[in-house]
C-alpha cells in the first residue's frame, strides 16, 4: 500500500511534466515561447525518481534540459510558463527562459546551456556544507555528453580528494545531439569513476519510477555519509535534441530502442491511472499558461537591471 | 558615484609592501567573515603565492585555506557553487594566463548568474590573478588580461597599483560586493615598499587621482601607475611640467567622468597600460573620450603598452618590449613640450633594474 501511494505521487508529478511539455509541443506554433526548448519527454522518471528520494533542503544543479528537474523538485508552473514566455512575472524575468530554470527557494540552483558546466557547482555547494558539517547532500545531474568534458574529471577528482557529499548523476539517453554514445566514449561511466576511488551503479530500468527512487536512496544514503558517488540511469530521449519535434526521419537512429522503452514507460503503460489523473494536470497547466498570458514583458526599465 | 580622492597625506603611516598588504587583507577576511575561504595552487605552501597567503592555513586550517590539484575551470566552478550557497570564495592563479583555463567558468557562468537568473543566482567572489614581468616570463606568463575580463557584462575588474589600494579595496569587496570581482596584482608591485596611511580617505572601488597635476593627464593601470608617478617626478624636477596622474584602478568600472575632466583642464593625454593597446583599454579611454567631447584634446593623445606581439623571453627583447620609464618621460614632455622638448631622457630601460634600485617606499 505505501508504494501504491509512493507510485501515485511519483507518477502524477512525471505525468505534470510530459503534459506541461505536451502543452509546449502544442503552444510552439504560436511563436508565444521564443526560445530553444529541450524537451524531456521519455526521461521524467530519472527527474521524478530522483528529486522525491532528496530531501527538500537538498541541492539539485542540472542543465538545458531541466522542465522535469525544476517541476520534481517543486518550482512553480506559473512562474515558469511566464519565462518560457519572456515575461516579466516570470522566474527570471524572462531573462533565463527554458534553458537556464532555476527555483533556489526548493533546491533547484541553475541550469546552464554549456554542457558540463553546473558539475563543479553541485562539487563547491557540497564542500560549502562539509565545511559547516550540514547534513545536506548537492547532486550534479547531467547527460552522458558531459562526462566527456574536462571540468567532469575535473570535479570527480576534486570531490573524491575532499570526500564531499556530492551525488553525481548521469542521465544517460545515449546520444549528445546527434551523436550516439559509442562514437564518443572509450570508457564505460561507472568503471571511470572507480578509477577515482568512487563508487557508482547503473540503473538500466529508467522507466521505473520506483526503482529510480530506490537507487537514489540508497545513493543518497551513502552520500550523506560522505561518500561521493555516481548513479548513471539509462533513459531515452523521445524527441528531437532540441525543438518540439520527432528526428527519426534523419536516420542518424531509429524509433526502435524508443518504440521499446515506451513499452515500459508508465505514462502509456498505465494509461487508467494517466486518465484518471489527467483533468486536474490540466487545469494546472491552463492556470500556469494563464497565468503566463496575463504577465506583461518586461522592458527597458529591466533591460540592464541585476548585471552585477 | 564614488568621490576620488588623491592619496591622503597622513598623520599615522606605515610601510607595507604590497604581498604584506594583500597578506593582512586575507588575513583580515579570514579573522571577520567565517563564510570566506582561500583555495588555489600552492596557497597553503612554503611560498604561499608570492607570501600574499602565507601561514594562514596554519592560522585558519585546511577548511579555510587549502590547496587544489590542478584544476581551474572545476577550481572556478567549485567557487561558483560555493558562492551559491553563501560562503565567500578567494581563489588564486599565480599567473594570469592560467585563469584562461577558468574562461567557461568565469565568463559563461560567473559573470552571467545575477543577470541571466534575473537575481535570483549570486555568486560573489574574489579571483585574484597575477601578471608576470622580466627574467625571462615569456609568452605565457605574462599576460595582462584586464580588457578581456572587463569587456563582459557581470564581471568587475580592479587592478590595485599599490598597498593602499589593496588594503582600501580588498575589505570593501571581500563579502561585502554584490558579485564576482577579478583582482589582477602585478608580479612587480608585490615586492615594493609602499607608503600606507590610517586616514579616513580611502582608495575607492573606481578611479581616482594618483596626483594632481596642470599641464598633461596620464591615465595609467597597475604598475604603469607608479612608472607615470616616477615619470612625473622627473619632468617635474627638472622643467616644471605638472602631469596629473588617474589611476584607472576600476577597469570594468571606471570614473569616466574625472578622466574627463581632468583632459578638459590639460588638454592633453598619456595613456599608459601594462597590456596591449589593440582593442584595449587604451581604445577604451579614447571611446569614452570622443563620444564624450571630440574636442578634449589639443593634440593627438600618446599611449604606452607592450608591443603588438606575444612576450618574448630574451632580456634584450623583453626590455624594448614594454614602454620604459625613458619612454614614460618621453610620452609626457612630447605631450606638453613637443618632440624636439631636449629634455634629457633616463638612462633607465629596465623597469626591474629601475626597481632594484629604487624599492620604495612609494
Amino acid at each position: 500500500m505505501k508504494d501504491e501511494a509512493i507510485y501515485r505521487r511519483l507518477f502524477r508529478t512525471a505525468l505534470l511534466i510530459r503534459l506541461v511539455e505536451e502543452r509546449i509541443i502544442a503552444l510552439y506554433p504560436s511563436d508565444k515561447i521564443q526560445s530553444p526548448v529541450h524537451l524531456s519527454i521519455g526521461q521524467e522518471a530519472v527527474a521524478v525518481g530522483v528529486c522525491d528520494a532528496l530531501r527538500a533542503d537538498d541541492l539539485v544543479f542540472a542543465t538545458y534540459r531541466s522542465h522535469g528537474f525544476y517541476i520534481a523538485k517543486g518550482g512553480q508552473l506559473d512562474a515558469m510558463f511566464a519565462e518560457l514566455y519572456g515575461r516579466k512575472y516570470g522566474i527570471s524575468g524572462g531573462k533565463a527562459g527554458s534553458m537556464h530554470l532555476a527555483a533556489p527557494e526548493v533546491g533547484l540552483m541553475g541550469s546552464s546551456a554549456v554542457v558540463a558546466s553546473t558539475i563543479p557547482h553541485a562539487v563547491g555547494a557540497a564542500l560549502s556544507f562539509k565545511r559547516r558539517g550540514s547534513s545536506r547532500i548537492a547532486v550534479a545531474a547531467f547527460g552522458d555528453g558531459a562526462t566527456e568534458e574536462g571540468v567532469y574529471h575535473e570535479s570527480l577528482n576534486f570531490a573524491a580528494l575532499m570526500k564531499v557529499p556530492v551525488l553525481f548523476l548521469c542521465e544517460d539517453n545515449g546520444l549528445a545531439v546527434h551523436s550516439h554514445r559509442r562514437a564518443r566514449q572509450s570508457y564505460g561511466l561507472i568503471d571511470h569513476a572507480a578509477a577515482y576511488g568512487i563508487p557508482g551503479r547503473r540503473l538500466e530500468e529508467g522507466w521505473d519510477l520506483l526503482a529510480v527512487r530506490q537507487a537514489t536512496l540508497e545513493a543518497t544514503a551513502r552520500v550523506r555519509a560522505g561518500q561521493t558517488f555516481v548513479l548513471e540511469i539509462a533513459t531515452s530521449r523521445y524527441k528531437e535534441h532540441v525543438g518540439v519535434g520527432e528526428d527519426f526521419h534523419f536516420n542518424y537512429r531509429t524509433s526502435v530502442s524508443v518504440e521499446a522503452w515506451k513499452r515500459q514507460d508508465p505514462l502509456i503503460v498505465d494509461a487508467k491511472l494517466a486518465a484518471e489523473l489527467r483533468p486536474e494536470v490540466e487545469r494546472e497547466i491552463d492556470d500556469a499558461v494563464a497565468y503566463a498570458e496575463a504577465s506583461p514583458a518586461p522592458g527597458r526599465a529591466e533591460l540592464l537591471t541585476d548585471v552585477i | 558615484m564614488s568621490i576620488a580622492v588623491a592619496k591622503p597625506l597622513a598623520r599615522t603611516s606605515r610601510v607595507l609592501s604590497y604581498a604584506a598588504a594583500l597578506l593582512e587583507t586575507m588575513d583580515g577576511a579570514l579573522r571577520d567573515h567565517s563564510n570566506v575561504f582561500v583555495m588555489g595552487q600552492g596557497v597553503d605552501d612554503f611560498k604561499g603565492i608570492f607570501g600574499s597567503t602565507t601561514g594562514l592555513a596554519e592560522k585558519y586550517g585546511a577548511n579555510r585555506v587549502f590547496d587544489v590539484p590542478l584544476m581551474e575551470e572545476g577550481m572556478t566552478g567549485v567557487a561558483i557553487g560555493a558562492a551559491l550557497v553563501g560562503d565567500y570564495p578567494i581563489t588564486t592563479h599565480i599567473r594570469a594566463d592560467f585563469s584562461f583555463l577558468a574562461m567557461n567558468q568565469i565568463i559563461n557562468l560567473a559573470a552571467k548568474y545575477s543577470y541571466m537568473f534575473g537575481g535570483l543566482m549570486r555568486c560573489p567572489m574574489l579571483i585574484r590573478i597575477v601578471v608576470g614581468r622580466s627574467w625571462g616570463q615569456g609568452a605565457q606568463h605574462s599576460q595582462s588580461p584586464q580588457a578581456t575580463f572587463a569587456h563582459y557584462p557581470g564581471l568587475t575588474v580592479i587592478m590595485p597599483s599599490s598597498s593602499q589600494a589593496v588594503l582600501d579595496m580588498y575589505p570593501a569587496i571581500i563579502n561585502r560586493y554584490p558579485g564576482p570581482v577579478i583582482s589582477i596584482e602585478h608580479r612587480l608591485l608585490y615586492n615594493l615598499d609602499f607608503t600606507v596611511s590610517a586616514a579616513d580617505t580611502r582608495v575607492p572601488v573606481t578611479s581616482y587621482v594618483a596626483h594632481a597635476g596642470r599641464d598633461v593627464t596620464v591615465v595609467a593601470t597597475s604598475v604603469m601607475v607608479l612608472e607615470a608617478l616616477r615619470a612625473a617626478q622627473y619632468v617635474q624636477d627638472r622643467t616644471g611640467v605638472s602631469a596629473e596622474i588617474i589611476d584607472l584602478n576600476s577597469i570594468s568600472h571606471p570614473n569616466w567622468d574625472l578622466v574627463a575632466d581632468s583632459v578638459r583642464k590639460t588638454g592633453r593625454l598619456v595613456i599608459a597600460d601594462t597590456s596591449w593597446l589593440e582593442y584595449g583599454m587604451a581604445g577604451e579611454v579614447c571611446r569614452q573620450l570622443m563620444t564624450r567631447d571630440p574636442g578634449l584634446l589639443k593634440s593627438p593623445p600618446s599611449m604606452l603598452g607592450m608591443a603588438p606581439a606575444p612576450c618574448p623571453t630574451a632580456k634584450s627583447l623583453e626590455d624594448i618590449y614594454y614602454p620604459s620609464q625613458h619612454e614614460t618621460v618621453d610620452a609626457i614632455l612630447r605631450q606638453v613640450k613637443g618632440e624636439k622638448h631636449g629634455v634629457a631622457l633616463p638612462v633607465e630601460r629596465s623597469m626591474t633594474e629601475g626597481y632594484k634600485r629604487f624599492r620604495g617606499p612609494f
